[in-house]
């Protein structure tokens, strides 16, 4: 596999020099290349991990959902073109797509709604943390996203956690949060707009 | 639909948030647009990549990892 030189900054651990960019590691991928997937793997499954274990609340089921995932990334490579977007875009769809399916099959939601349901009469689960060490590993762009979200109103942060990490429907959003649905609708679209105006900076990053 | 409301729609599309009856009109909005639409929802998508930087990343057992490749290799094998 070729090398590339050091790719531009990236929210993800930087790479290393020399270290192949996530577009050469997907064509490796997609060529049989199991170390391809290995490396895949030891850059991105922190976060797809942390993006599962946000969805289903099971560290175990997480662990196993994780595994299935990646299983996936090397059985549909094939269906990936960089006219579709960046791997990490790619493989975060596919990972959320399969977490939620997991957590309705296997007749999770039931308890993962009670938690919610804790989660929600408390305080709204803390979507983005302080983290000045990651702030110094991983760089701007992370700072930025966070930035970003963490700007919004509580309400809106909510709205589009429970949409994107729990694949609720917007009925189902103002059924959880007993908000009226036309008031769940202007949340999600405000903050989305929000969220997509503050990545404008990072567009030829993202 | 005018263009500014399918781009709010098109990021409510994206993370699964649009209704059904929503579904239906976003779709025939983002066939009548043609490539305009299909350029401006893959730039949403980006709000997945976004979203998911955004949280800490989680520590995997690395038996996981082991399995993993095993599977693989025995696929390559197969």
């Amino acid at each position: 596999m070729s090398h590339s030189r050091m790719g531009p900054r990236t929210i993800a651990p930087p790479l290393e020099p020399g270290a192949p960019s996530d577009f050469e590691l997907m064509k490796g991928i997609q060529a049989g290349d199991a170390d391809a997937l290995s490396q895949l793997y030891d850059r991105y499954n922190g976060i797809l991990k942390a993006l599962i274990l946000r969805v289903i609340h099971n560290e175990a089921e997480a662990d196993d959902l994780l595994q299935e995932i990646f299983m996936e990334i090397w059985n549909q490579a094939k269906n990936f073109s960089e006219q579709k977007g960046k791997p990490l875009g790619w493989m975060v769809t596919l990972a959320r797509r399969r977490a939620i399916d997991g957590l309705r099959k296997k007749q999770a939601y039931a308890r993962a709604e009670e938690r919610l349901q804790n989660e929600t009469e408390q305080q709204p689960e803390a979507w983005v943390h302080n983290a000045t060490e990651e702030q110094i590993v991983f760089g701007d762009r992370r700072v930025l996203i966070r930035k970003v979200i963490s700007s919004l109103p509580p309400a809106q942060q909510q709205a589009i956690d429970l949409a994107f990490f729990k694949g609720m429907s917007q009925r189902e959003i103002a059924a959880k949060t007993n908000t009226p649905l036309g008031t769940v609708k202007t949340r999600l679209e405000l903050g989305l707009k929000k969220i997509y105006d503050g990545l404008k900076d990072l567009k030829d990053e993202l | 639909m005018n263009f500014e409301q399918f781009q709010n729609q098109s990021r409510l599309y994206v993370i699964g948030a649009l209704d059904p009856e929503e579904l239906e009109e976003f779709e025939q909005a983002r066939k009548k647009l043609g490539k305009k639409g299909e350029d401006f929802i893959s730039k949403c998508y980006a709000l997945h990549e976004a979203f998911a930087l955004s949280l800490r990343p989680a520590k995997s057992s690395d038996a996981i990892k082991e399995r993993l490749m095993a599977m693989v290799k025995a696929k390559k094998q197969s």
